[in-house]
């Protein structure tokens, strides 16, 4: 597995991450890492986590968004999980998957958009 | 019952898990499996492998088979380890169960999506999962 594999990209106060299509065990720990480290470095104010490619999401990975999101509200962030697909949504449900206090959207636009509007509001 | 398709994976590693997936999306597709329905066995397939790299000390194997009936086709996934064993099949099965640090959702989960499921277990011999899950031909 490629250790770098995963880019944490800042885009002004926020913080977007693409997951890749099939993410082992180790890419979606090296995830956790990364965002944190990143949060703390840039001050960020929320995650986008980009799924769109995500074509499995078992109960390792939906066990780790949900604590990364947890651990993302204890520094102050809000995380947004944009894009999930048909199958993976049908999928995740029937497994009993849940990704605790993050919020969906259907793209990374609908995402943009929540932070722009929470912003305003502040 | 005749089967066209077999193989099998080692599970020794946490990479092995990804390559149990990787390998059974392929084949599920090449049966003819939807994509909805390509998903749910790879989940399956991830939930399953991820219990003999954990409980098993990477003792096991996933062996597979395509199965022929007239009208449909089916995947069979059998999980093999020498690990531990599960104590307590019925409790191991109830939603929320967990002995490892997750969601409790494996093998419960694993049920729903599969269409048939049967676990037999020795303490101390080792674990086997079967399931299968049946598509229609188009």
């Amino acid at each position: 597995m490629d250790g770098n594999s995963l880019s944490v990209i800042k885009l002004k106060n926020i913080l977007l991450v693409t997951v890749p299509d099939d993410p082992g065990d180790d890419t979606i720990q090296e995830l956790q890492n990364k965002v944190l480290n990143a949060i703390e470095k840039y001050e960020s104010k929320g995650l986008i986590l980009d799924i769109s490619n995500v074509n499995i999401l078992d109960s390792f990975f939906a066990r780790t968004i949900s604590e990364t999101t947890q651990m993302v509200a204890l520094m102050g962030g809000q995380t947004v999980i944009a894009g999930m697909q048909p199958a993976v949504a049908i999928t995740a449900t029937e497994l009993g998957l849940h990704l605790g206090k993050a919020i969906s959207t259907l793209d990374v636009d609908k995402a943009l958009d929540i932070f722009t509007d929470n912003f305003k509001t502040v | 019952m005749g089967c066209e398709n077999t193989g099998e994976c080692h599970i020794g590693s946490e990479g092995d898990i990804v390559t149990c997936r990787k390998v059974i999306r392929n084949v599920a597709t090449a049966a003819g499996f939807g994509m909805t329905d390509v998903t749910r066995i790879v989940t399956a397939v991830s939930e399953l492998a991820r219990n003999v790299y954990v409980h098993a000390e990477s003792t096991g194997m996933m062996r597979w088979n395509i199965l022929q009936q007239p009208g449909k086709v089916g995947i069979e996934l059998i999980f093999e380890d020498q690990g531990k064993g599960i104590a307590d099949i019925d409790q191991a099965m109830e939603a929320g169960f967990t002995t490892a640090n997750s969601m409790g959702m494996g093998l419960s989960g694993v049920k729903r999506l599969m269409d048939e499921m049967l676990i037999s277990s020795e303490l101390g011999v080792g674990t086997t999962v079967r399931v299968v899950k049946w598509g229609r031909i188009k």
